[in-house]
């Protein structure tokens, strides 16, 4: 058969198409993103005791990790699955665009919501705490949060690859969601508070969330930035690589 | 005319897997230019599998799909651009409204959708009063004349339409074959699905059925009763002496109700 002219969009312009539905969406659910947020305002604002105790990088680390995982599991994930189920991903793939630019698009908006997040934590650490960072300190934190948010984002990839159905998928990224704040309230406090339980900190500190709050604490504070802080940051990235490789492979555009 | 040219789908010994489950099975059909085709089957037969892979939803084992000339394998967004897509149950993201849904697929389509452009189209589909309403909160035949004008919205060279008028009013079904016609009008091929007979005869110029993943005849209405009418299975299920579609339907899909 001949083939009849046929011209297909730029993928500059389905990019900048997607970004804008995909932003409007993010503000017209303005109210989840602020959920989100509040909880590390709220570690920031209560944990004012630990700053004498343990510093302000370990506030702020620990509440801006606890506001990745809300974004990666709570945010990324339950949208995904929402989505997938509502048959929205089909409607889009039947279009002219490259898949991966649906999924870039989604990321994209929730590196926002980290950048976002980082930002509050630390206007909100200076304004309960008056934790105050090197300049330098501030701007590769920005950076490695976005790092550690990757890794949250991989998981959420995972579990919503590995479930189809979306409440499933909701019950488990809150039940994981809750395991990493208690692993890290509880098990990073208790580990800073009662030094019999230093083993529990030993622990904590090589699962995702405490690789992620070792390297956001050490870009805090680059001058405390140590041999464990560079194992943090690759096994981070090891993470990130594993949960996207299986999030990948698992996911399915539709739950039929 | 060249008739390589005149065919805008070309479906070749197409095959389609789920896991060890044979959906279709070396299923070949064309859809010529300006022609609607409907694709008949009682449910789990094979069709929405067909369309699926023909809208490069699904992977086919074996077999070619081409799409105004594109083969969809090789050339998956060229096919793409070539045709307009209304699925089975299709759902826009929630929290945009109905104008910014038009603006977002018409930019996947590469179009411009001035603010002018777009009052022009939704009044031309009774929603100019609705735009700033969520596709959510749109009647059954609203979402369904959002839908079909987002499936349009760039002139496709085809259109695949899966069971379109399931759920509608007769009133928004009428409308709905016109707007069909009129697609068919404009020389573009149409291919749709549905459970209805009586659409299937009011709409299409030649339609197949298939069952159990083959298709067991491709001819026009009229010709497949023709064909049929004489037959005993036929004669067995007919009402009230006059034989239909639906009649030839039922004998050669049987009797048993499926999924």
């Amino acid at each position: 058969m001949n083939q009849m002219e046929i011209a297909i969009p730029k993928t500059s312009a389905v990019m900048k198409a997607l970004l804008k539905a995909d932003y409007t969406t993010l503000w017209r659910n303005r109210r989840a993103v602020i959920l989100v947020i509040l909880v590390p305002m709220i570690i920031v604002f209560s944990w004012k005791g630990f700053v004498r105790i343990a510093g302000g990088a370990f506030v702020l680390s620990n509440a801006i990790t606890l506001g990745l995982v809300a974004i990666g599991l709570m945010g990324y994930t339950n949208s995904i699955a929402r989505d997938r189920d509502k048959g929205v991903f089909q409607r889009l793939r039947v279009t002219p665009l490259p898949l991966w630019a649906i999924m870039a698009s989604r990321l994209l908006v929730q590196l926002s919501v980290i950048m976002i997040l980082t930002l509050v934590v630390f206007i909100s650490g200076y304004q309960f705490d008056h934790i105050s960072m090197p300049l330098a300190g501030y701007v590769v934190t920005l950076l490695t949060s976005i790092i550690g948010g990757a890794v949250y984002l991989a998981l959420g990839q995972a579990i919503v690859g590995r479930i189809q159905n979306a409440e499933t998928v909701n019950s488990t990224s809150r039940l994981i969601y809750f395991a990493f704040i208690m692993v890290g309230i509880f098990g990073e406090a208790i580990s800073v508070a009662e030094p019999e339980m230093k083993w529990l900190g030993s622990i904590v500190t090589w699962t995702p969330y405490g690789t992620v709050k070792d390297i956001l604490a050490g870009s805090l504070e680059l001058s405390k930035w140590t041999s464990h802080t560079t194992q943090a940051l690759l096994l981070t990235i090891g993470y990130t690589i594993v949960f996207a490789t299986l999030g990948i492979k698992w996911f399915k555009w539709s739950t039929k | 005319m060249d008739t390589q040219l005149t065919n805008i789908l070309q479906v070749d010994d197409l095959n389609v897997f789920y896991d060890s489950f044979q959906a279709v099975k070396d299923v070949s059909f064309h859809v010529k230019q300006g022609e609607i085709f409907g694709l008949l089957g009682p449910n789990g037969a094979g069709k929405t599998s067909t369309l699926s892979a023909v809208e490069g939803l699904i992977k086919q084992q074996s077999g070619t799909v081409t799409v105004a000339g594109y083969d969809t394998l090789k050339h998956p967004l060229h096919a793409k651009a070539a045709m307009g897509v209304q699925l089975q149950a299709t759902s826009f993201q929630p929290e945009l409204n109905v104008s910014e849904i038009l603006e977002l697929y018409a930019s996947l389509y590469g179009l411009d959708l001035t603010r002018e452009k777009l009052q022009k189209l939704l009044k031309e589909i009774n929603l100019a009063e609705a735009e700033n309403k969520r596709f959510g909160q749109l009647s059954g035949g609203q979402q369904q004349r959002v839908s079909l004008a987002i499936t349009t919205i760039h002139d496709p060279k085809l259109v695949l339409l899966d069971e379109p008028t399931s759920g509608l009013d007769p009133q928004s079904r009428r409308r709905l074959w016109s707007r069909i016609d009129a697609i068919r009008e404009k020389g573009h091929g149409v291919v749709l699905t549905t459970h209805s007979m009586e659409e299937a005869e009011a709409v299409c110029d030649r339609i197949s059925i298939i069952d159990h993943g083959r298709i067991i005849e491709t001819d026009t209405p009229q010709a497949l009763i023709d064909k049929h009418r004489d037959d005993l299975a036929v004669i067995a299920v007919s009402r009230r002496g006059k034989v239909t579609l639906e009649d030839v339907f039922i004998a050669l899909t049987g009797l048993d109700i499926r999924g």
